[in-house]
């Protein structure tokens, strides 16, 4: 036999028979704990209620097969631990592959077939492939160790937002023990196989065929030379690697094993959950069943096993608490925390043979694990922490699925109960007449065309805001003006338009969403049109999003998109370049939800003006703190708001001369944080359409409105 | 049937001032043939409140003792049903009040009484009795009258009638009211008291905020521009029942009367006729609001329409 | 047990609203209806009444309407309502207060609840008669402006507290079945959602007229009443001196004002 053919590594050599016995023992028992504890598992997940997912198994699976091995989403806004992570990753998967290799042949191809492969060349490569991995899942480990244990990140404080010091699970410490355990144990079994690998080879010293080939596992040479070089012998070396031999893997099969019960089953949950995805989870929120008898979510097995294995696939990364702006202001609420409750009572209820009794399955109120009225109604539905969410956690319509519950319940703010009657009265949130939605045309020299009386080309969907409110009417009356000057064929709805819906589907009110769908829906079917234009991403992205699950699909874009088509088209031309300094402020249904984050900054520099992006911008933007019908919720005194957090963020940009929005909700949220942060002066908030106007002089014959 | 009966009410062994605008509200509803005005006073001592009657405008007092202390409906309507049958006027006065709530339309239905309520005019055309009342929330005024009723009970609206303002002398008579087995008795009388020691109706100058001002969150900056421009901070209804006043700041018909007030500013307030029961007196009133066509408009000297948080901020920068 | 509520579905007037061509009323299309704000109150108390009792308790809502009324009954059946109950036929037409409460008084007959509740008034016409009149015709013990109640369902008695003018209050002892009037505030109305209402339109309402209850056309509508309406008109609006400009004059003026007053009284 030449040396290479034959060069490999006996299995269990020098093992008396009973005690490779007694290691398949343990083997098939850590396997068959490790097959219980995911029964366990997937009957939890099956206590939760049915859902069907759209689209091929096969597309999903390919999708998330290619997230896991990029890593891109555990990359994002932290590269070092995406890097660190990969390594662990790609170590682990490796190390595992290669027991994997051994066992193929060991147990199955050798003794079935008489084939052997694990030998030579390819035992060479494979041993110095592992070694890499072996090194590779070390420093993956010991950053994460160093982050953990020194970084002292915010996001990975375990300190709850909604309860107090001396509240039982305020700290959660038995969650740093156990992120402490999973590192250690993996960090030693990783030592320990290198120490193994030392062993064998000082005990091997003597054959060449183990000791001439030991620079194919680098590291367990150098352990091994360094073991020698203290005075280990042969025969200690052998007593080493006995010892070391149990321990290691006693200790792999003990991690197995505990793989279900512990942090380590992400492995697989946070795969699964990958595969599972909605990508429109928070944009198109889902209908009640038919065949639900009470809406919303009460019990823990009111959720669906999707949700459920959502739970289960949280790392507790903390990018959903960094992102969160109820959080960063201090209020109850962090995405994290929500999930991890929920988690928590999924697994006391759901984990044992049989269920409790229905009493003690609400999911509702103060004890641990539930989860409290004021942390459900702090949520603003900006999706911050659905998008970054490494895993696919869909906390959004969590928390909406809740407030079903509450709505049905009455369990509202006053202030919010008042403003959805009003609604429901006048289709407005405003409580104003139907026939006053649009006075504000009145104002202008020419006369929007009414779409349900004649043909137009383009739709304009205007919205509550942009039609009742003061300030936001002179933003609308000016791209009406813009759109006349440009020569669009546009009309409106007239009291054909209610409240698209958007944010009442959010605080949870499904039934009088679909009665403002359904009407919206039935102005438009009596209109005759191309496309739908809208000023407010709000209305944007309900009905591009969800307007067609109820029957009305429409080609629908933001108004930004449509400036800069007329620009680009030479419908509208600057003639007043603003060399301005300016930053904008990404709206959170039109630029996280939707995507839109490149027609605003394309017309503002068509406009001239200097864009300098402020730190949370794009998909991080930092919502405005009026979504998921905030705007209807007093907020408590003292408490700083989210917009007032986003504007001294805006303040530090040397020399800002205008902060951009394109959104009512913002121009109203940000216009007053300017003046309570002590800023007015300093800059100005402008919609976007008000720096258009600025730009482009209107023709000789036309009065612009004061 | 001729001549005019009012009802006084008395409350606590005072005589309610609204009394004294029905006297008022008689004169010219006397109707044919030398009707006369008769005020009637209902209480377990009637005479205390003589001398308070005996006013221009009134021909006759007649003191009816009943058994009851305080006002009950049982005890008014059996005890004014008779007067009404015995004297037979064409009109009886009553306050549009919450004791009259509580009998004027029972007596009217079992005594087939023409009725109206909440009227702040009333007067003879062409012969007809016509009062006139408010519609839809006081959007429109209705003239109302009574075909085919001999006698017709209407309920005045409060602060609408200047009371007389000259003695008289006046006949004096009793009526024996029959036994009344009420089925209500009232108790305790109870002043909703709070720490808040502050009284409206001395106030001289009153800032009152309403609905308008949207979140309990905003209440702070309008207690700041009332202290800044030296005025009370008042509340109307909404305000105190959501707990952000105490009640003792209510300014209206269950709340207080702004009776010493020279200088009124409502924001956010739209004017509802309970509210302004309590305010439209003051000489001067001034609007704040941002709905062109709220009610308060009706009643003040100077308005505002525009932005109240606005119009706040920029009035605490001048003071 | 049973407790009976008097509901009205009010209107109020939308913008730029005509008055009729009779000038009796005004026009139609310009009525924007809803259930009265003071029923709210009241179908709320009897529902926490029955909530808190130990013994059924049966909730009926009856309203004296037209069928777009049914939208309100069916919102107080989604409130917590076990019945409602509607009366109409053209001859109740032009009935004032007093008319609806004979009719209404007719219906609890038939119903014998245990008490009735009303509104103090209804927000659109204000009579504040229709709760009182209904107990003249029934003949029981009433008592108007509730703002706390404290009653179980069957008691001989109940103690309540009437909201007087100035803020104060007394307290009452009254011997039931009893019509009691409700004020605002004496709860807090629940929320019914949407849900609950569409849910709730499966319930039927009952439909009676004015015949089911023995009474002719001479007790209800114009003939029964006891005023009538002449004319109805929009008022001259009063004159309030509007102050122009942008808010930093208006506070200008204002100011001004101010300063006057003061100066004035020191």
């Amino acid at each position: 036999m030449s040396r290479t053919d034959a060069v490999t590594r006996i299995l269990f050599e020098a093992f008396p028979t009973a005690e490779v016995r007694l290691f398949y023992a343990l083997g098939y028992t850590a396997i068959g704990i490790f097959c219980w504890g995911v029964y366990v598992q997937i009957r939890k997940y099956r206590r939760g209620t049915a859902l069907a997912l759209e689209g091929s198994l096969w597309s999903r699976a390919g999708d998330m097969v290619g997230k896991v091995l990029s890593h891109r989403t555990v990359n994002r806004r932290d590269h070092a631990a995406g890097g660190a992570h990969r390594l662990i990753f790609y170590g682990f998967v490796l190390l595992f592959l290669g027991t994997a290799t051994i066992t193929l042949q060991y147990d199955i191809l050798e003794p079935l077939f008489g084939i052997r492969f694990w030998q030579g060349q390819f035992y060479l490569i494979f041993s110095l492939v592992l070694d890499i991995a072996g090194i590779a899942l070390l420093v993956g480990l010991l950053y994460m160790m160093y982050r953990r244990g020194w970084m002292k990140l915010p996001k990975l404080d375990y300190a709850r937002t909604d309860r107090a010091l001396g509240d039982p699970d305020f700290l959660r410490p038995e969650y740093r023990r156990e992120d402490w355990a999973f590192l250690w144990t993996l960090v030693i079994i990783g030592c320990t196989g290198f120490l193994l690998e030392a062993a064998r080879l000082v005990w091997l010293h003597v054959q060449p065929q183990a000791w001439d080939t030991r620079w194919w596992s680098p590291v367990g040479a150098a352990v091994a030379e360094a073991l020698e070089a203290v005075g280990l012998t042969a025969h200690g070396g052998g007593v080493l690697r006995l010892s070391l031999w149990w321990f290691h893997g006693l200790l792999a099969l003990t991690f197995i094993a505990l793989i279900p019960f512990t942090k380590v089953k992400h492995i697989f949950t946070s795969a699964a959950s990958l595969m599972v995805r909605d990508p429109k989870a928070a944009q198109r929120l889902t209908r009640i069943p038919a065949t639900q008898q009470t809406p919303g979510v009460a019990k823990i097995t009111d959720f669906t096993w999707k949700q459920l294995l959502n739970l289960d696939a949280c790392t507790k990364c903390g990018r959903c608490h960094e992102a969160c702006p109820a959080r960063a202001v201090g209020a109850p609420l962090s995405p994290r925390d929500v999930i991890l409750s929920l988690r928590e009572f999924a697994n006391a209820a759901l984990e044992s043979g049989s269920l409790p009794p229905e009493a003690e399955l609400g999911v509702h109120g103060k004890a641990p694990g539930q989860v409290a009225m004021e942390t459900l109604w702090s949520c603003r539905t900006c999706m911050a922490c659905v998008e970054i969410c490494p895993v696919a956690v869909e906390h959004v319509p969590i928390i909406v699925q809740m407030r079903r519950k509450l709505v049905e319940d009455g369990a509202m703010d006053p202030l919010l109960t008042k403003t959805l009657q009003t609604i429901h009265k006048t289709g407005n949130s405003f409580g104003e007449s139907k026939r006053k939605r649009g006075s504000w045309s009145k104002a202008l020299p020419f006369k929007v065309k009414d779409a349900r009386k004649e043909p137009v080309d383009l739709l304009w969907f205007v919205g509550d805001y942009a039609s009742f409110d003061p300030r936001n009417q002179k933003v609308t009356q000016t791209f009406a003006t813009l759109l006349h000057e440009a020569g669009v064929d546009f009309g409106i709805l007239y009291d054909g338009e209610s409240n698209a819906g958007n944010d009442v589907r959010r605080v949870g009110e499904e039934g009088l969403y679909e009665v403002l769908a359904e009407s919206n829906i039935a102005s438009l079917a009596g209109a005759t049109f191309k496309s739908i234009v809208t000023t407010d991403p709000h209305s944007y992205n309900t009905i591009l999003n969800e307007y067609p699950d109820f029957g009305g699909k429409y080609p629908i874009q933001h108004y930004t998109s449509l400036l800069k088509q007329l620009f680009t088209d030479g419908k509208l031309k600057v003639t007043r370049p603003l060399t301005l300094k300016t930053t904008f402020h990404d709206p959170c249904h039109l630029g996280r939800f939707n995507k839109g984050y490149e027609a605003p900054r394309d017309v503002l520099k068509l406009l001239g003006c200097e864009l300098i992006d402020m730190k949370r911008c794009r998909d991080n933007s930092f919502c405005c703190g009026a979504g998921g019908g905030r705007i209807w919720i007093p907020d408590p005194v003292g408490a700083e708001k989210p917009a007032q957090n986003r504007m001294r963020e805006a303040a530090a940009i040397p020399g800002l001369e205008v902060y951009v929005v394109s959104c009512p909700k913002d121009l109203t949220m940000f216009e007053d944080a300017l003046k309570t942060t002590g800023n007015e002066g300093k800059f100005v908030v402008k919609e976007l359409i008000e720096l258009v106007r600025e730009a482009v002089s209107a023709p000789q014959t036309l009065a612009v409105p004061a | 049937m001729s001549g005019v009966l009012v009802i006084a009410e008395q409350r606590r062994g005072e005589l309610r001032p609204v009394s004294l605008e029905l006297i008022s509200a008689a004169q010219g509803l006397q109707g044919a043939e030398g009707g006369t005005v008769t005020v009637a006073i209902l209480a377990n001592s009637p005479h205390l409140f003589l001398d308070s009657l005996k006013l221009a405008g009134v021909d006759e007092i007649v003191t009816v003792k009943v058994a009851a202390a305080e006002f009950d409906p049982d005890t008014f309507e059996t005890a004014v049903g008779a007067l009404i049958e015995a004297r037979k006027p064409g009109v009886v006065l009553v306050a549009h009040s919450v004791d009259s709530f509580g009998y004027a339309a029972a007596l009217a239905a079992k005594l087939k009484l023409g009725f109206a309520t909440d009227v702040f005019k009333a007067e003879y055309i062409d012969g007809t009795l016509v009062a006139t009342r408010g519609g839809y929330g006081q959007k429109v005024n209705v003239e109302v009258d009574f075909p085919g009723r001999d006698t017709v009970l209407l309920a005045i609206r409060a602060n609408v009638y200047k009371p007389p303002d000259q003695p008289g002398d006046p006949r004096i008579s009793e009526f024996a009211a029959p036994a009344t087995a009420s089925r209500s008795g009232g108790r305790d009388f109870i002043e909703l008291s709070s720490n808040d020691d502050v009284d409206m109706t001395a106030a001289e100058f009153i800032l009152t905020i309403g609905r308008g001002i949207g979140e309990e969150t905003n209440v702070a900056q309008f207690k700041e521009l009332a202290d800044a421009v030296g005025a009370t901070l008042g509340c109307s209804r909404p305000i105190a029942d959501a707990g952000w006043l105490p009640k003792s700041r209510q300014v209206g018909q269950s709340g207080k009367t702004a009776s010493s007030c020279k200088l009124y500013i409502a924001m956010g307030v739209s004017g509802a006729i309970q509210h302004l029961a309590g305010m439209k007196h003051v000489s001067t009133i001034v609007a704040v609001n941002s709905d062109a066509g709220a009610s308060i408009f009706n009643v003040a000297k100077y308005g505002v329409v525009g932005d109240i948080f606005e119009i706040a901020e920029e009035l605490r920068r001048l003071f | 047990m049973k407790i009976l509520i008097a509901v009205k579905q009010v209107a109020a007037l939308d913008e730029d609203f005509e008055i009729r061509e009779d000038g009796r009323d005004v026009e139609e299309e310009f009525l924007i209806r809803d259930l009265n704000e003071w029923d709210d109150y009241s179908l709320e108390e009897a529902v926490k009444i029955k909530e808190a009792s130990s013994e059924p308790v049966e909730v009926v809502v009856m309203s004296v309407a037209p069928e777009e009324a049914d939208e309100v009954l069916r919102k107080c059946l989604a409130k917590g309502a076990d019945r409602a109950i509607r009366i109409w036929d053209d001859g109740l037409e032009g009935s004032d207060p007093i008319a609806i409460a004979r009719v209404l008084a007719a219906a609890a007959k038939v119903e014998a609840p245990d008490m009735l509740f009303a509104g103090v008034q209804s927000s659109d016409q204000t009579f504040a008669s229709t709760g009182i009149a209904t107990a003249a015709f029934l003949g029981w013990p009433h008592a108007a402006v509730v703002s706390s109640l404290d009653y179980s369902p069957g008691a001989k008695s109940a103690v309540f507290r009437r909201e007087l003018e100035g803020g104060l209050l007394q307290e009452v002892e009254i011997q039931c079945p009893a019509v009691l009037t409700i004020q605002l505030g004496i709860n807090t109305p629940r929320y019914a959602s949407l849900r609950s209402i569409k849910q709730a339109a499966a319930k039927p309402v009952e439909v009676r007229t004015f015949t089911d209850l023995n009474l002719s056309a001479g007790d209800v509508g114009e003939s029964g009443s006891h005023s009538r309406i002449r004319r109805m008109y929009i008022p001259d609006k009063g004159q309030a001196q509007l102050i122009e400009g942008d808010a930093a004059a208006k506070a200008r003026r204002l100011a001004e004002i101010i300063r006057e007053f003061k100066g004035d009284a020191a």
